[in-house]
């Protein structure tokens, strides 16, 4: 043992300091132990235990009982729902997210204008989105209804097609889709602090480039919001991926499952089924799907979003 | 179907943890101690008086004005029983029947609760939660065949054992409006009894307007859980439990509520029926005579008396074909169960006797306008002052009165079946094809659960 000192001697060299860090160390973690704990407790333990569950037949009274992958197989070659539910879930992504995005952004355009009273207009257009959603689902119920609903009187005025929305499957999505607009004021906020941030000198010299409003929109604005675009694109797939309430609310995934969306199937085999092992499995598929789509995104986004500074 | 007695529950499902509570039982003991120890000097005044009463906790489904029913009737067992103290909460909706799942899975169950739906009542029972009553029954002189209506009866047995008992039930039937009847051209005073008058009413009573618009329907038949029935069908077999969805009497009542789907078009009706509020608002479409007959029960009364006291209105039982079963209709509602956890189950098996018997179910029923599912408190005069209470009585008393069959999996089953009507209803599915599918289907989730019980 001769020649090698002892780990817990303290080096000669500022022996002290390495003590204090310790210490400092102790309490740091002591004031974080709260946080810690609180996530192995809520957070960490839950998800490691929910994937053993994915793995077992468990109806959350009796203990479970291991069965291999047989939950996947059963998902992916014999629940007809799983794949319908993730079809919906999908279209909601594919179809209903660009047009929520596109309607943030366009609202947050027109109210990036200097006019008065614009602060007015924006606590306005961003109200709904700070209501309930399940108030908000009750409110649309009514406006969404085939003969009453506002929507399709003022459709009839205008002699255009009155659709059966919520009654009708073709239609049942795309009305959920027209109700998520209303919630659009939470994206435009966001957009409308990007705007800010867009410098009045790069429009400026693109205008004196002869650059129209159009071709500013296009190389300078857009450009300069990518980066805000590419958050509101990650959090709107991670939400409609998840969408549930307004299903559970509105329609309990009718007419003819065409509004039964991942979440919900998830949550009835969970909750009415209490098939806890199976719904276990759906999350994990779901939290697969959704990883990989939001890598896609990131894996794409060096082509198109830009950070000032980049040098590119 | 085997049956055994269920694991020690486990420990917050919540969390999704799988934490055996045995360990932490052992070492939870001492704190009750500790804290007799600590409190003994405070108490020992009080305990000079006589022992405290029983504490029996008691979750109910019901809330509002029918909360209120019950709480003066939890009074009364207070006051006649003064070892006892019945503490009643109420654990309303959707959300307060899950609380009951958990409750079950964290082993942190109330001593009595009616927060169970029968739909729910065999899977609880077979999952070894739910403490079997024949005992009881037995010791206090009761009988279930004999004390509850025949379909309440049948529903509350699992397995050959009692798991439960009821305090309401409903009915099922249609409601007609006699002017429409008129009007019609049909006789108000002779309602349909068999399926081929109750079609021709329902298309003699439909009017359309100039462009193909409903002004006016007949009758949407809907359910076809209970529909099966009329037809002679079956869900499970009662004798070996079998899944029986493909049964020829409920392809039969498939196949007739089909026929609908092709003499209307469903979903014009569907937009129509939309138009006016739902069944339960002033705006309901039979009260403002825009649908001649409605599939409804005997809490129709005081919705007519709101809504439209001056309708003249009537009322049938299910009009069954040739073969069928007449006078059907359905149990369910709410049931009233001791945990197997529960710890004072003498104290909690007194209310629970005490609140079903005869006069307390008759002033329950009455004060919420159910029907009572104890044969003796259907003579009492509050049923027997209103002609649609007295139709509902001897209707609930009919042997063709189906609650609940009992598989576990039922709730998943009757969702399923739902499924398979509004698909051939709404979407022109095959009826042969579907009901195959749906025996395959229910009958792996039920050998799936069986399994589960069984390990």
């Amino acid at each position: 043992m001769r020649g090698r000192s002892h780990p817990f001697t303290p080096s000669p060299l500022r022996p002290g300091k390495r003590r204090a860090s310790r210490g400092a160390q102790l309490t740091g973690l002591a004031f974080a132990a709260p946080w810690i704990i609180g996530f192995v407790v809520f957070f960490a333990y839950p998800v490691i235990a929910s994937a053993y569950y994915s793995l077992c037949s468990f109806d959350a009274i009796r203990p479970p009982r291991f069965i291999g992958f047989e939950n996947y197989r059963r998902m992916f070659f014999e629940d007809d729902l799983f794949w319908k539910s993730l079809w919906n879930t999908l279209y909601m992504v594919v179809a209903g997210l660009p047009v929520g995005l596109v309607a943030s952004l366009g609202i947050a355009l027109l109210l990036n204008r200097k006019v008065k009273g614009m602060t007015v207009y924006r606590t306005i257009y961003y109200l709904p989105s700070i209501t309930p959603v399940v108030a908000t689902s009750i409110l649309w119920l009514w406006l969404l209804n085939p003969e009453m609903g506002l929507i399709n009187i003022a459709l009839g005025k205008m002699h255009l097609m009155q659709p059966g929305w919520l009654t009708d499957p073709a239609w049942a999505k795309a009305a959920l889709i027209l109700m998520g607009l209303w919630g659009a004021g939470g994206g435009m906020v966001i957009y409308l602090a990007a705007l800010q941030d867009v410098p009045e000198s790069l429009t400026e010299a693109a205008a004196l480039d002869g650059a129209g409003k159009l071709q500013q929109f296009r190389h300078v604005t857009l450009p300069m919001l990518s980066p805000v675009i590419l958050f509101n694109l990650i959090m709107g797939l991670i939400g409609s991926f998840q969408y549930f309430t307004q299903a559970y609310v509105m329609t309990s995934g009718g007419p003819q499952d065409s509004t039964m969306f991942y979440a919900l199937h998830l949550f009835n085999r969970a909750f009415l089924d209490f098939r806890m092992g199976y719904a276990s499995a759906m999350a994990w598929v779901l939290f697969l799907v959704t990883l990989v789509c939001a890598l896609l995104v990131f894996k794409t986004s060096v082509r198109w979003v830009y950070y000032a500074g980049e040098g590119r | 179907m085997a049956f055994r007695r269920a694991e020690p529950p486990r420990f917050g499902i919540l969390l999704g943890m799988s934490l055996h509570t045995a360990s932490l039982r052992r070492r939870l003991v001492w704190l009750p101690i500790a804290a007799v120890a600590v409190l003994a000097p405070v108490g020992c005044g009080r305990l000079a008086t006589g022992p405290a009463p029983k504490q029996v906790i008691y979750w109910t489904g019901w809330s509002a004005e029918e909360f209120n029913t019950q709480q003066r009737l939890v009074d009364e067992f207070n006051r006649e029983h003064p070892g006892i103290q019945v503490q009643m909460l109420s654990q309303f909706g959707n959300s307060g029947y899950q609380k009951v799942r958990i409750a079950f899975a964290g082993g942190a169950t109330p001593d009595v609760m009616s927060t169970i739906w029968a739909d729910e009542l065999a899977g609880y029972a077979m999952r070894g939660v739910l403490e079997p009553l024949d005992g009881y029954l037995k010791r206090s002189g009761r009988d279930l065949e004999r004390d509850f209506t025949p379909g309440v009866a049948r529903m509350l047995r699992v397995n050959g054992k009692v798991y439960g008992l009821c305090a309401t039930t409903n009915t099922s039937f249609i409601a007609y409006n006699k002017a429409i009847f008129r009007e019609a051209g049909l006789d108000p005073d002779r309602p349909p009894t068999t399926i081929a008058e109750l079609d021709a009413a329902a298309r003699a009573c439909t009017r359309y307007d100039g462009r193909g618009s409903f002004v006016r329907y007949g009758f949407r038949p809907g359910g076809l859980a209970l529909w099966a029935y009329v037809f002679g069908g079956q869900w499970v077999d009662p004798a070996t439990g079998r899944i029986t969805a493909d049964h020829p009497g409920n392809l039969a009542a498939l196949r007739w509520l089909a026929s609908y789907a092709k003499t209307y078009d469903l979903k014009k009706m569907q937009v129509f029926q939309s138009t006016f509020g739902s069944d339960q608002t002033a705006n309901g479409p039979f009260f403002v005579g825009k649908v001649a007959m409605w599939s409804t029960g005997e809490w129709a009364e005081q919705f007519v008396h709101r809504y439209a006291p001056k309708l003249e209105w009537g009322w049938f039982p299910l009009p069954s074909p040739p073969g069928g079963r007449s006078n059907c209709s359905s149990a369910g509602g709410s049931v009233f169960v001791i945990p197997a956890a529960c710890k004072n189950k003498e104290a909690a098996w007194k209310f629970l006797d005490w609140f079903t018997r005869p006069k307390p179910v008759a002033r329950f029923c009455s004060g919420i306008g159910n029907v009572p599912p104890v044969v003796e408190a259907g003579a009492d005069p509050a049923f027997q002052q209103s002609a649609l209470f007295r139709f509902a009585v001897n209707l609930s008393r009919s042997r063709n009165t189906f609650g609940p069959p009992g598989t576990p999996i039922w709730p998943t089953y009757a969702r399923e079946i739902g499924r398979v009507e509004e698909k051939v209803m709404l979407g022109g599915g095959d009826p042969v094809a579907l009901l195959a599918d749906l025996q395959r289907r229910m009958t792996r989730e039920q050998l799936d659960a069986l399994r589960d019980l069984r390990q």
